[in-house]
């Protein structure tokens, strides 16, 4: 690139947007940075919490993929519980947040009340849910047993229990649900009315008005929703524990375990790393093909600001 | 008949939403009987309200209010402020390493909580910061990922127009920041407020780790309280949920409207 | 109270011209413990205003970790800012960042009357021959049943020397579907740690004696008998299978009078006495004529390896096991022989079986202390005995497999 082109690419150098985001880089070198480098340190050492830490190269890294089918197994259902609880969770919360965007009386009583979930504290989240999936006293078996059917061992099969966690992760999709609520009311009004005029039925509505001006909210909640997924641990850990036989044993409880159980803070580490690079890979992915589908209003194309 | 439907949905999900929500106060007036009864007793012979007085003096759950709405509070203006400013820098302009810089914000929400916990613990420590509530408070005014994605995402919906138009009548960045976009943000900034807060209000572990004194204690770590290595006082769970679940409740009933209430929706032509 | 205290002794040093860098400030002592329930809580705080009566200007900050307490000691260990005292029972997951007490026991042993504490309490922490807390409480496991479901059965109460045998035909005439009431309880879940008496019982152990040999140990036919014994009393409605999607604490069936015999230990019994039942207690079961031989549930109390002022923690280590101390804390069985004789608990039904298990149980050690990596192996094992209450049967396949897994923990 020759140097006359680049001088009029950047023909308004301009400190401003350096100070606008300088909270986060300034937050970024306090408390991410070094917190990073040790970890990728400590990645590389048989590091116990205390006592004496041994270099080792890669072999934690080594062991990880040729000697221990537990991470296999963990990645195995991380995989197949984001694979399930993303794009429902997307959906529904789609479907919830256009319900609520039509104007009906007492929303403000619908939207609190489904917001709600998101408002208890973990403790007694999981002593709800427990007793919501108890085999023979729970609320939910009762109520299929009203429609006249037997309702599964939610937490004590090894076929259901990753669904129950699925479903209880669900639960908590107000936070979604209010993100494209919000997006949801930024679309201009008119766009809507011009679409009527012209006799455009409501699902093309639906195909060619809000879901290409929502596409910046769905890519977003597409990418955390992939990042929380990945890392969901809370839940299982109070609810199931991993169990029954491992079949809700995910990556993030793996390393969990490793790092507070078994006191093995290398091999946690080099275990985040891995999961690290994986939602990165698949969030880079996400983000390069967005271009295709998402639709920006007020994109910096040219020059911009500054 | 649309109406109809769109009623009977938003009834029903709005019953799976708050049944569990009921049990927990139903528990919460139950005795201690009636909890471990069996089979269980869905409904409270007697509803004991006194067990909310109980359970709150069971422990010095003032202190923690106090100390809980100090966090929540101070970090919650943090978390907006600067999480907006932020947003604005990454959707408005186009700087060198813009994209590498915004990959790298993405990337820190990616990163497992487990290994950068102790390294924090260390240089909180070094900052003589722990046992205060300080690490709970100022990170928050650095901003967060999740937050400024979010906001810069909304921004992002806002047409360039009107920031030409403000450009042509002599705005500065700052002035096209306070002035024009912070008011259209408002729908995004009750978000994060709203989340930020739901956050800082719940979080067990962070406290947990960064506190050591049951006088610095947050209501949660004093929740989590009840639940021993052998024992678990359910009641006292229960009522105290119930009581955690107020303030934020009645706060998101009066502020939600501001989520709907949306500036460009109505009156911006795209 | 104190604040007067604290203001007199400014006031003295003020009068007396000391430079202020240190005055009026209390020397704190941070003490974290896993209590929660305001019994234990108040009680360790009773302690803690003792010892700073006869200790001025020492604050004992008691911290309580609950739940979190692995998490937060883990964090605060591995920044280097640990509690000076803490509560302690996974000796081998946290001992290099605990302090060495052999030195200090050797020089105080005669003030601290050592011999009134059973030696197989003061081992709990001894690894490698160091060790690392004084014994604060311990329990052995014994089995609880309901007199009067028994009385109403007709069936006659457990006594000393009964077997296996005995307890699943006791346990099988009590099964009745229609009340979902059962004789017993089989935790599809236990904690390994407990669960290994009833290998040793049966004549095996989790791991060999050097802690590098898993093989013909954990999966040794015996091993596999205890397993596939548990399973069949679920499989035969002996037993109610727990934690198998309802984690139903067997504790609250038995208070429910859902099951006549719970085995459990110590830490049952004050619910127990709450929930108002007609109950006793009996020892283990012994599998055939093989000598039985309980867990030994000890907890200490342990000094960081980093603590400030050693001096001042061992003092408060040491005022922690005085019979005085001892006596005042009633949630435990006491550690000093004087003060069980004291309160005879060696004579009342009721305690007598926790005595009793302790005196035939010395004989093995427990498999934490034998491998610096059992944590792991552990896991491996816990979802043996898992898989095998959920099959309800098949043991030796699934210990089979938790031994091949482990095999990288062994060097």
């Amino acid at each position: 690139m020759s140097d006359a082109r680049r001088i009029s690419s950047r023909r308004r150098p301009s400190l401003a947007p350096w100070l606008f985001i300088s909270p986060w880089i300034l937050g970024f070198f306090f408390f991410t940075l070094g917190p990073m480098v040790f970890s990728l340190i400590m990645s590389l050492h048989d590091w116990p919490v205390v006592g004496e830490r041994k270099f080792v190269g890669l072999q934690n890294y080594q062991t990880m993929l040729t000697q221990d089918p537990m991470f296999w197994k963990s990645l195995g259902v991380t995989v197949k519980f984001a694979a399930i609880f993303v794009p429902l969770n997307i959906a529904l919360s789609f479907l919830l947040a256009v319900l609520l965007n039509v104007k009906v009386r007492g929303t403000a009583l619908f939207r609190t009340a489904f917001y709600l979930p998101c408002v208890i504290s973990g403790v007694a989240l999981v002593m709800i849910w427990k007793w919501i999936y108890s085999k023979d006293y729970g609320l939910l078996n009762y109520a299929l047993s009203l429609l006249g059917t037997e309702g599964p061992n939610w937490l004590g099969d090894p076929n259901w229990s990753i669904l129950a966690i699925i479903i209880a992760s669900l639960w908590g999709l107000g936070g979604t649900m209010l993100i494209l609520l919000a997006g949801l009311q930024s679309i201009p009004k008119e766009l809507y009315e011009a679409a009527r005029v012209s006799g455009v039925p409501a699902w093309a509505q639906t195909l060619f008005i809000t879901i290409p001006m929502l596409s910046p909210m769905l890519l977003f909640t597409f990418i955390t929703s992939l990042i929380s997924a990945f890392q969901q641990l809370t839940i299982a850990l109070l609810l199931t524990e991993g169990g029954p036989l491992k079949s809700t044993y995910f990556f993030a409880m793996y390393i969990y375990d490793n790092a507070f159980k078994f006191h093995d803070m290398g091999y946690a580490a080099a275990m985040s790393w891995v999961m690290f690079l994986i939602i990165l890979t698949l969030s880079l992915a996400v983000l390069k093909y967005s271009a295709a589908w998402v639709h920006y209003e007020g994109e910096v194309k040219g020059g911009g600001n500054g | 008949m649309v109406r109809t439907l769109t009623y009977g949905a938003l009834i029903f999900f709005s019953a799976l939403f708050i049944a569990p929500f009921l049990w927990t106060l139903l528990t919460a007036v139950k005795s201690e009987a009636e909890l471990v009864a069996w089979p269980p007793v869905f409904w409270p012979e007697e509803w004991r309200w006194s067990n909310f007085p109980e359970s709150w003096a069971k422990q010095p759950f003032g202190t923690y209010l106090w100390n809980s709405t100090t966090v929540v509070v101070l970090s919650t203006i943090g978390q907006v402020f600067s999480s907006s400013l932020v947003a604005f820098g990454f959707a408005r302009f186009r700087f060198p390493c813009r994209d590498p810089l915004f990959v790298l914000l993405l990337a820190t929400m990616m990163i497992p909580w487990d290994v950068k916990m102790i390294p924090l613990y260390m240089e909180f420590n070094l900052l003589g910061w722990i046992n205060t509530l300080k690490p709970l408070i100022i990170p928050a005014w650095f901003g967060e990922a999740f937050f400024i994605f979010l906001l810069r995402q909304y921004i992002m919906t806002v047409p360039m127009e009107i920031d030409e138009a403000a450009r042509m009548d002599g705005a500065n960045a700052w002035q096209l920041y306070w002035r024009i976009h912070l008011p259209l943000m408002v729908p995004g900034l009750v978000l994060v407020g709203t989340f930020h807060f739901m956050n800082a209000w719940n979080d067990y572990l962070g406290p947990l780790i960064f506190l050591n004194d049951q006088s610095k204690y947050t209501l949660p770590l004093g929740l989590g309280l009840f639940q021993g290595r052998y024992d678990i006082d359910n009641i006292a769970i229960a009522a105290i949920t119930v009581i955690l679940c107020l303030p934020p409740l009645v706060l998101f009933f009066f502020v939600q409207r501001y989520i709907m209430d949306n500036a460009l929706g109505s009156s911006v032509k795209g | 109270m104190k604040t007067t205290r604290r203001a007199l002794l400014s006031a003295t040093l003020l009068a007396l011209a000391i430079p202020s860098a240190s005055f009026a400030q209390d020397k704190v002592l941070r003490f974290a413990t896993w209590n929660t329930d305001p019994a234990s809580i108040a009680i360790n705080q009773a302690i803690a205003t003792k010892f700073e009566e006869a200790n001025p200007g020492v604050k004992v900050q008691i911290e309580l970790y609950g739940d979190g307490f692995d998490d937060k000691l883990t964090a605060a260990m591995g920044a280097g800012d640990a509690p000076d005292l803490m509560y302690m029972w996974n000796f081998p997951a946290y001992k290099d960042a605990l302090l060495p007490i052999d030195d200090l026991v050797a020089r105080d042993a005669a003030e601290m009357n050592l011999d009134d504490i059973p030696a197989g309490l003061m081992n709990i922490s001894k690894i490698d021959g160091k060790t690392y807390a004084m014994p604060i409480g311990f329990t052995t496991q014994v089995v609880f049943y309901n007199k009067d479901m028994f009385a109403a059965a007709g069936v006659a109460e457990p006594a000393a020397g009964w077997t296996w045998a005995d307890l699943r035909a006791a346990a099988a005439k009590f099964r009745n579907a229609e009340t979902k009431t059962y004789g017993f309880a089989v935790d599809a879940k236990p904690d390994p740690f407990d669960f290994e008496q009833f290998f040793w019982s049966n004549g095996t152990k989790y791991i060999s004696d050097d802690g590098k040999t898993l093989e013909g140990y954990m999966n040794s036919p015996e091993a596999a008998e205890v397993l596939d014994m548990f399973a069949d009393m679920i499989k035969t409605e002996e037993a109610v299978a727990l934690n198998i999607g309802d984690d139903t604490p067997g504790s609250s069936l038995f208070k429910a009078g859902q099951i006549a015999m719970f085995q459990s230990a110590m830490w049952s019994k004050t619910g127990i006495d709450e929930s108002g039942i007609n109950y006793g207690v009996a020892p283990l079961p012994a599998f055939g004529d093989k000598p039985v031989h309980s867990v030994i549930g000890a907890s200490g109390l342990s000094i960081s390896k980093d603590a400030k002022d050693v001096e001042l923690a061992w003092s408060f280590v040491k005022f922690f096991s005085t019979p005085e101390a001892v006596e005042m804390r009633t949630n435990d069985l006491p550690i000093r022989t004087s003060v069980a004789d004291k309160l005879g608990l060696a004579a009342d039904p009721i305690t007598k079986p926790f005595f009793d298990m302790l005196a035939v149980s010395n004989r093995e050690t427990n498999a934490f202390l034998k491998n610096p990596n059992w944590g792991q192996i552990q896991a491996n094992l816990a979802l043996a005995i898992e898989a095998t209450m959920v099959d309800q049967g098949n043991a030796k396949a699934h210990l089979d497999e938790a031994v091949a897994n482990s095999a990288r923990f062994l060097n």
